[in-house]
């Protein structure tokens, strides 16, 4: 059976809510049942055939094709299956989901993976900010799970993050890691300023030096870390080859919380 | 009795009786080859027989760098009692004292099981709050500050009810030397398969014991049918030109690992041939009601 496609027909005038076309809910319905359902998020209706052409049928397998920056929610509260997207997300890239797969070729707006329970989500290009933070609504930021961005991430990566791991293969903005709970963030290029504001217990690992380390940060001096070995191990189980060696500076901090996080600067 | 016969060697038609254990597996990296291996004989010393030891234990390999989780040199370790709960006890205070310990350790969990064992779940405590805990792929690991950085250890570890303890192999022969080189050979052989341990000194017991005692309190004592100097004082199994016994215990995940490591015994010890001196070979039983596993040599070699 071949992916169950959503091709977007032309800009909408109007952002979209697509949170009803993950395969739970799409689970049963036939084309018409998933044409009739309603995406707009404006008092002018809008249903999905009206902004989509749909092909294919296996509903465990969905491909959006063309989206742009305003397809909002794609894949939200996934659990299970896979999303493949063929262009840009908009806001929530599958927030709060909790298995499954999301793929996205392009880039994707603010709060992409935001309080996420589980699952891996995989964007090639960039995410907006407060990636992996706090859906509205919810107290903590990612609870588990997997993500990988190619590109740069927004400000307040993985705010409130409590578990799961996030690799980013570009720079991550101000705030990264910023009140995480507990969590690791994997940054291959830096980030901006105030990295782990508030941090309790999350691990922020850097691949390159940081321009600016909080004064609330203490130095631990440099050490192998088995961690390390097992997480590059790890991610090379996961396709991804990053050299990350064992031997890394470490810094314990935010000492103005509760002061067991850390950041591990590759040495 | 039609005795098989493996180039003039008589394979008796008997068969090893062996019980039900729980056993688990933990894989042990370090820095080096011989520090994982000092950390495994470590923690698996003391452990030839649940009798006194509390539990049986044995290196079941090495793992190369692309076998660990860690990318490290390994050693895979079998550990083996009786109950579950007697198998925590073990596993917590052997790794505890032996593994976390050792320079350089990391210890993981080797087996999947549908239960599971604390491994880092109770050794976590050791680091007084400085333990970090992180997931990886729905699995916890335990990085524990010590002095020399950090070790690292998987939360948990699945347990197996299917191992089997007790498979076994009884070597006769006309001369000490001859017996123990074959039976030396053979434990050599058995490493190889997958699955099992040899727990005693070098895989080879020479103490074989029966159920009881002449003496009130003492549950087992010296195999006496076995024992070359009183053929003629007891009822003796040894031919008179028999001058040493040596057995060789197995453990296994499971009873075809147990089989297959008692037909790489079999035809290791064999190839000396009756001319290095080995006569016999057989197994120990208790006439097949106290065990629910039989291996019969006959078909093993078969």
């Amino acid at each position: 059976m071949t992916a169950l496609t959503f091709e977007l027909k032309h800009t909408p005038d109007q952002r979209l809510d697509l949170s009803p076309l993950v395969p739970a809910k799409l689970a049963g319905l036939n084309r018409k049942e998933i044409e009739a359902l309603e995406i707009g998020t404006t008092r002018q209706k809008l249903t999905v055939g009206a902004a989509f052409k749909l092909k294919g049928k296996d509903a465990n397998a969905l491909h959006f094709v063309g989206t742009d920056d305003r397809c909002d929610k794609i894949g939200a509260g996934l659990s299970g299956g896979e999303i493949h997207v063929e262009g840009d997300a908009g806001a929530y890239l599958g927030a709060g989901m909790k298995s499954g797969k999301i793929t996205v070729r392009g880039s994707a707006g603010v709060l992409a993976g935001a309080s996420m329970a589980g699952g891996h989500i995989a964007v090639s290009r960039n995410v907006g900010d407060q990636a992996c933070g706090v859906a509205v609504g919810d107290t903590t930021g990612m609870k588990g799970g997997f993500v990988t961005i190619g590109g740069h991430a927004g400000a307040l990566l993985g705010e409130r993050m409590r578990r799961g791991l996030v690799v980013v293969g570009g720079k991550a903005g101000d705030y990264a890691g910023g009140r995480m709970i507990a969590g690791t963030l994997l940054l291959r290029r830096g980030a901006g300023r105030y990295a782990g504001y508030g941090n309790r217990r999350g691990s922020l690992i850097f691949m390159e030096k940081p321009r600016d380390i909080l004064p609330t940060f203490s130095d631990c001096g440099v050490m192998e870390f088995d961690y390390l070995r097992l997480l590059e191990q790890w991610l090379r189980g996961q396709g991804m080859s990053v050299r990350l060696g064992a031997r890394a500076r470490r810094l314990m901090g935010d000492m103005a919380v509760l002061g067991k996080g850390e950041m591990l600067i590759l040495a | 009795m039609a005795d098989l016969k493996l180039k003039g060697i008589t394979i008796v038609e008997t068969f090893a009786e062996a019980f039900p254990m729980v056993g688990t597996r933990i894989i042990i990296t370090a820095p080096t080859y011989e520090w994982a291996e000092i950390s495994a004989r470590t923690m698996t010393g003391f452990a030839t027989s649940v009798i006194g030891c509390g539990a049986e234990a044995g290196i079941e390999g090495r793992l190369a760098r692309k076998e660990t989780p860690d990318g490290r040199p390994g050693v895979a370790v079998l550990l083996f009692t009786m109950d579950a709960g007697k198998l925590q006890t073990q596993l917590r205070n052997r790794v505890g004292q032996c593994v976390l310990t050792s320079p350089g350790s990391a210890c993981f969990s080797g087996l999947e099981g549908e239960k599971k064992l604390k491994l880092g779940a109770s050794l976590r405590f050791f680091g007084d709050g400085w333990q970090v805990s992180k997931v990886l792929g729905g699995k916890r690991y335990w990085r524990i500050p010590v002095m020399d950085g950090e070790f690292l250890c998987e939360d948990k570890v699945g347990l197996t009810k299917k191992a089997v303890g007790g498979g076994n192999l009884l070597v006769l022969g006309k001369s000490h030397g001859a017996v123990l080189a074959a039976c030396t050979r053979a434990v050599k052989a058995m490493a190889e398969v997958p699955g099992v341990i040899t727990p005693f000194p070098g895989g080879i017991v020479r103490s074989g014991s029966k159920v009881g005692s002449k003496y009130k309190g003492q549950i087992a004592s010296t195999n006496d049918a076995y024992c070359p100097s009183l053929k003629g004082a007891v009822k003796s199994d040894l031919p008179l030109n028999i001058e040493a016994v040596l057995e060789i215990v197995i453990d296994g995940l499971t009873a075809d690992a147990i089989s297959q490591a008692m037909n790489a015994g079999i035809h290791a010890i064999a190839r000396g041939g009756s001319r290095e001196g080995v006569t016999h070979i057989t197994a120990g039983n208790y006439g097949g009601n106290l065990g629910p596993h039989h291996f019969h040599l006959k078909e093993i070699v078969g």
